[in-house]
C-alpha cells in the first residue's frame, strides 16, 4: 500500500490512480479539507501546500510522482497542542479573511516567505504572495498581518485604521 | 411633456427591496417550543467556536474524534437565537448565509449586545434553514444588516428580559433591583452577581415578553457594537477546519461532475457512454434533461431550473473530473443561444444617435433644455459581460432517499433553493431540505441555485447515496449568470453658468421574453443624477439575447458607476468647474431626491461624503507629473460612498493606483472591521473589473475558461486604502457589501483623465491599452 508523509505522519493512501493530483488525495482520501480547489491550473494558489518546505500548487503534483517528501498542509501549521503560529494569530487579530476560501493557500505562501525572510519588505511580500488570488480582495490585510507576524511596526488591528465619526 | 419621475422600481430593484421586508412579521421571533433539550456539542474547537453538527454540512470524518469525546450536554433554549449551556457559555444562532460579508459575526454581535453578555462567552452557531423560526434567510442586496438590525436587538433583549425575570423569581428580589453586564445578573444593593447560567433552566420556561415591553440600549450604552471584531470563523479558517460547501463529506459519498453544452442552452443527445462508464472510478454516467427556464435567473434561483447535460458519477472527485475530460457529447443546438457580443455591440453603436424604442423615464422638457443650452455634450460608454469568479466553484452535496431530498450547499438564497428542490424533485415542500454551509465567495453567483438543482437531479439517479457535485473552474466561467454588458449613449445640456440642465440616455440591454429587460439588465429612474434633475429622458433598446445574466455585487451599479460618474466628470470639465463643486451643485440642497420613492437618495448625506473625502485626500493639492487625483460618488443599496483615487500613469500606459480614500455613510457601523473589509474588498474588486474583467461570447459560446483568460487582481496591484465612516445618528444602519464598488470605477477613470487628458469610455481599460501595475 502506498503512503505519503503528511504533517509529520505517514498516511496510507491505498491504490490510487497515479495521475491523481495531490490536492484531491488530501481532500478526498485523507480528509484534509483545508486545502482548496480553485482553478486546477496553478493560477489561483488556493491549493498551496509545502513540499519539503517549499510552497507548491498541489493541483499540479500527481501523487504518483511523490515518494518520501514531507508534505505540510494548513492543518499542520499549528502545534499539536493547538498553539497557533504567529502568522495564524496575526491573521485572526487583523481579521484578514472575508469568505476565507483562499486563506489556507495564502497562509502556506506567507509561512514559507517568513521562514526564508523574517522581515520582508512590501516588495518581498508582493513577490512571494502574487501567486495567491484572493477574490474577496483581502490583500491590504494580508500585507498588514504578514508584517505584524514579522514583528515589524505594522498598525495593530485594534489601533484601528478605518475610523468613524458620529455626525 | 411633464411626467412625474416614475417611482416604480426596476424588477431587479423590486426583488431586492422585497428582501428588505423585516424578518420579524413572518418570523414569530420566539415560537413556543420545547426549550429543554439536549444539544450535541459536536465540534468545539479551541477559542470557543462551535461548528454546528453534521447536519450543518460539516464533515463527519473530521468531527468523528471530537464527537466521540463530546458528551451530550443539557442546554436551555430561550429562543431560536439563544441557548445557555451549563458551563455558562452562550450559543447564539446566526440566521443568514455567510459569504464573506461578515454576517455570521455581525448578527450575533447585535444579539449579544442587547443580551448584555461578554463576546468571549459566546459560541456562534450557524442556524439551519427554517423560515418559521428565522424568517427570510438571505445574503444579497446588502440587506442582512438593515432587515435584521431591530429583530436581532429584540431577540437579545427578549432573552435578557427572560433571564432577569427568572433571576428575580429565583432570588426573590424585585426585578427593578437587578441589572446585567458581561453575562452576569447583578444585584448592586447587596454587591452580589451570578452568571446567567444560574437562572438558565427557569429562564427557559419564562413567558416571552411582548416586543413593546423591551428596553433597548441607547447607542451610548453599547459595549460591543461600533468596535472592531474579528470574524467568528477565523480560527477555523486559519487551521483548515471544514466549513465550506466544498468541505461537506457524508458517509458512503460519491462524487460527480456535470457537463453542459458550450453553446448555452444546447441539449445533450448522446455521448460516448461505453467509454466513460469503463473508465477507472466511474460508477455511472447519464444525460439529464433541462428543467424549467434556466436562462432566467429567478427560475435558476427558485424554480428548480437547470440546464441539461451529462453527469458522471465516480468514486472520487478526480475520477469524475478526469472522465469529464474524455467526454464526447452530441449536442442538439437547434434551440441554443446564438448571440455574439461583438455583433450586439456593433448594432448598438449603429443606433447611438437615435432614441431607443422603449421609454424608461421622460420628465420635464429635455428638448427645450437642449435647445437653449450653452453646451451640449454627448458620449457613448460601454462595458462587457463579466463573470463572478468566486473562488469556490459551485458545489453541492445531495442525498435523495425515501422521497426526500436533502442538500448541503453554499447558497446565498437557501429558502428559494428549497422551493426549487421541491419543484424539480416533485416532492412536497417539507421533503426538500437545504442545509447552509459557509460560502466560499458569492458576489451574487450563489443567489442562483442551479448547481444545487443539478446535484439533486444527479442524486435522484443514485438514490440512497450522497453525491457531491463539483463544478470545475471552467464550468464556473462558462456557465455563470453574468453581469450583462451594455452601452449608454448620453447627451447632456449645460447652461451658461455651467449648470447641468438636462440629461438624456439611450440604454442598450438584453431581453429573454422580448418585453422586459433580463434580471439585473435593467435601468430605473432612481439613479443619480436622473433623480435630482428636472429634465430627463431615458430610452432603451433591448436585444433579443438570452445569455444568462444575474446579479453581481452591486447589480447595475457595478456598470453604471463607471458610465454615469465618468460622464458627470466630463460635464464638470466642459462646464469649467472643479469636480467637487460641480457634483455638489448638481446635488443641490439637502433633501430626499424623491420623497415618494422607496429607498430614495438623501442629497445631504451625498454631499457630506463627497466633502469629507475631498478633505481627507487633500483635493486640489499639487501632484507630481503624470499623477492625479480622481473623484467619484455613488449611491446604491441605501449606502453613500465617495472615493478619491491617487493614480500615476507611467510609460506604455502602465497605471499605478497609489491610494484610494473612501468615505462612506451606512448609518451606524456595528462592526467596524467588517465594514472596513467591505470597503477594501469593493475597491480592489472594482479595480479588477475596471482594468481586466471581460467575458465574450460567439454564437452563444463563452470564450473564456479559466483565470489565465480572466485575470483577477493580485496583491502587487492592491493600493493603500484609507477608510472613514460618517455615522449620522438619525438614520438606521444599512448594508456594506456592495456600495463601495461602484464609485471606484470612475474615481480611477477620472484620475486617468486628470493625469493624461485621455477620456476612456469603455471597460475594461485594458482594451484601451492600460495595464494596472
Amino acid at each position: 500500500m502506498a503512503t505519503l508523509r503528511v504533517n509529520g505522519q505517514t498516511r496510507e493512501i491505498g491504490d490510487l490512480d497515479p495521475s491523481t493530483p495531490l490536492l484531491w488525495v488530501l481532500r478526498d482520501e485523507l480528509n484534509l479539507l483545508g486545502t482548496k480547489y480553485g482553478c486546477g491550473i496553478a493560477q489561483c494558489g488556493a491549493c498551496t501546500v509545502h513540499l519539503n518546505g517549499a510552497p507548491v500548487r498541489s493541483c499540479q503534483i500527481p501523487v504518483g510522482n511523490l515518494t518520501n517528501e514531507e508534505i505540510t498542509t494548513v492543518e499542520g501549521l499549528a502545534a499539536a497542542d493547538g498553539t497557533l503560529t504567529a502568522l495564524q494569530q496575526a491573521w485572526i487579530e487583523n481579521d484578514v479573511p472575508q469568505c476565507g476560501y483562499c486563506q489556507a493557500g495564502q497562509l502556506m505562501s506567507a509561512t514559507a516567505l517568513l521562514r526564508d525572510n523574517p522581515n520582508p519588505s512590501d516588495a518581498d511580500i508582493d513577490a512571494a504572495m502574487s501567486g495567491n488570488i484572493c477574490r474577496c480582495a483581502t490583500y491590504v490585510r494580508i500585507r498588514r498581518a504578514i508584517k505584524a507576524a514579522a514583528g515589524a511596526t505594522a498598525t495593530a488591528f485594534y489601533d484601528a485604521t478605518a475610523q468613524g465619526a458620529r455626525v | 411633456m411633464n411626467m412625474q419621475i416614475n417611482s416604480q422600481l426596476t424588477s431587479t430593484e423590486a426583488f431586492f427591496q422585497e428582501q428588505l421586508k423585516p424578518a420579524a412579521p413572518e418570523a414569530p421571533a420566539l415560537p413556543p417550543l420545547n426549550r429543554r433539550q439536549f444539544f450535541k456539542l459536536s465540534g468545539i474547537a479551541g477559542g470557543g467556536l462551535v461548528l454546528g453538527g453534521v447536519s450543518a454540512g460539516i464533515a463527519p470524518k473530521a468531527l468523528a474524534q471530537q464527537a466521540d469525546a463530546a458528551a451530550a450536554v443539557e442546554v436551555h433554549t430561550l429562543s431560536p437565537y439563544v441557548q445557555i449551556k451549563p458551563d455558562g457559555r452562550i450559543n447564539i444562532f446566526s440566521k443568514n448565509p455567510e459569504c464573506g460579508q461578515g454576517i455570521k459575526t455581525g448578527l450575533p454581535l447585535i444579539i449579544a449586545e442587547e443580551l448584555d453578555c461578554a463576546w468571549t462567552d459566546v459560541d456562534v452557531v450557524q442556524a439551519d434553514i427554517d423560515r418559521s423560526k428565522y424568517g427570510n434567510q438571505f445574503a444579497g442586496g446588502s440587506t442582512s444588516t438593515p432587515t435584521n438590525w431591530m429583530p436581532m436587538r429584540q431577540a437579545g433583549a427578549t432573552a435578557r428580559a427572560m433571564i432577569l425575570a427568572a433571576a428575580a423569581q429565583q432570588l426573590n428580589i424585585d426585578v427593578a433591583e437587578l441589572s446585567t453586564a458581561n453575562t452576569k445578573v447583578i444585584h448592586a444593593a447587596s454587591e452580589r452577581e451570578w452568571p446567567y447560567s444560574e437562572f438558565a433552566e427557569l429562564a427557559a420556561t419564562m413567558p416571552v415578553p411582548e416586543a413593546d415591553t423591551l428596553t433597548l440600549k441607547t447607542t451610548e450604552q453599547f459595549t460591543l457594537l461600533g468596535k472592531r471584531h474579528s470574524g467568528v470563523d477565523n480560527r477555523a479558517i486559519v487551521t483548515g477546519l471544514p466549513l465550506f460547501g466544498a468541505d461537506t463529506v457524508l458517509p458512503d459519498m460519491l462524487y460527480a461532475s456535470y457537463t453542459k453544452c458550450p453553446q448555452i442552452g444546447g441539449l445533450a443527445v448522446a455521448f460516448n457512454e461505453e467509454h466513460i462508464k469503463g473508465l477507472p472510478g466511474v460508477v455511472d454516467a447519464f444525460i439529464l434533461a433541462p428543467f424549467d427556464e434556466p436562462r432566467a435567473f429567478l427560475a435558476a434561483a427558485g424554480n428548480g431550473a437547470m440546464f441539461g447535460g451529462v453527469a458522471i458519477v465516480a468514486t472520487s472527485t478526480w475520477a469524475a473530473i478526469k472522465a469529464k475530460r474524455e467526454l464526447e457529447v452530441a449536442w442538439d443546438t437547434s434551440k441554443a443561444e446564438t448571440g455574439t457580443w461583438e455583433d450586439l455591440r456593433e448594432r448598438a453603436l449603429a443606433a447611438v444617435n437615435q432614441d431607443g424604442p422603449m421609454e424608461v423615464v421622460n420628465k420635464g422638457d429635455v428638448a427645450g433644455a437642449m435647445q437653449s443650452a450653452a453646451k451640449v455634450i454627448s458620449a457613448v460608454y460601454e462595458y462587457p459581460y463579466v463573470t463572478h469568479a468566486q473562488l469556490e466553484p459551485e458545489v453541492t452535496t445531495a442525498l435523495y432517499r425515501e422521497g426526500k431530498i436533502e442538500v448541503w450547499a453554499p447558497s446565498q438564497m437557501p429558502l428559494n433553493g428549497e422551493a426549487g428542490l421541491a419543484a424539480i424533485m416533485s416532492v412536497p415542500a417539507e421533503n426538500a431540505i437545504m442545509h447552509q454551509t459557509r460560502i466560499g465567495g458569492g458576489f451574487g453567483r450563489k443567489l442562483g441555485n442551479d448547481y444545487v438543482f443539478e446535484a439533486a437531479a444527479i442524486a435522484r439517479r443514485m438514490e440512497g447515496r450522497p453525491v457531491k457535485l463539483q463544478w470545475t473552474r471552467e464550468d464556473t466561467t462558462t456557465h455563470d449568470y453574468y453581469r450583462p454588458g451594455g452601452l449608454h449613449s448620453y447627451k447632456a445640456a449645460l447652461d451658461g453658468n455651467g449648470n447641468l440642465t438636462a440629461w438624456q440616455d439611450h440604454f442598450f440591454s438584453h431581453t429573454l421574453d422580448g418585453k422586459a429587460p433580463m434580471f439585473s439588465a435593467d435601468l430605473g429612474p432612481a439613479i443619480f443624477p436622473q433623480d435630482v434633475l428636472t429634465n430627463v429622458k431615458v430610452t432603451q433598446t433591448l436585444f433579443q439575447n438570452a445569455m444568462p445574466v444575474g446579479p453581481m455585487r452591486a447589480p447595475s451599479s457595478n456598470a453604471f458607476g463607471f458610465t454615469f460618474q465618468s460622464f458627470l466628470h466630463e460635464l464638470a470639465v466642459a462646464a469649467g468647474k472643479d469636480h467637487v463643486e460641480f457634483l455638489l451643485g448638481v446635488l443641490g440642497e439637502p433633501r430626499l431626491a424623491n420623497p415618494e420613492g422607496r429607498g430614495s437618495m438623501h442629497t445631504g448625506r451625498a454631499r457630506n461624503v463627497i466633502s469629507a473625502v475631498a478633505e481627507r485626500a487633500g483635493w486640489g493639492k499639487q501632484m507630481p507629473p503624470n499623477r492625479a487625483l480622481g473623484l467619484s460618488f455613488y449611491f446604491s443599496h441605501s449606502g453613500y460612498v465617495a472615493q478619491i483615487a491617487d493614480v500615476e500613469v507611467r510609460a506604455n500606459k502602465e497605471v499605478k493606483v497609489h491610494k484610494v480614500w473612501a468615505v462612506a455613510d451606512y448609518g451606524f457601523i456595528h462592526n467596524m472591521s467588517a465594514a472596513e473589509s467591505q470597503i477594501e474588498g469593493g475597491i480592489i474588486d472594482g479595480l479588477s473589473q475596471l482594468f481586466n474583467a471581460k467575458i465574450t461570447f460567439i454564437n452563444g459560446v463563452i470564450q473564456q475558461q479559466n483565470f489565465h483568460q480572466y485575470p483577477l487582481l493580485r496583491i502587487p496591484q492592491a493600493p493603500e486604502i484609507d477608510t472613514f465612516f460618517l455615522q449620522p445618528e438619525e438614520f438606521p444602519p444599512t448594508g456594506s457589501g456592495e456600495p463601495s464598488l461602484p464609485p471606484l470605477l470612475a474615481a480611477v477613470n477620472n484620475a486617468i483623465f486628470n493625469a493624461t487628458g485621455e477620456r476612456v469610455r469603455k471597460m475594461p481599460l485594458s482594451e484601451s491599452g492600460y495595464t494596472l501595475v
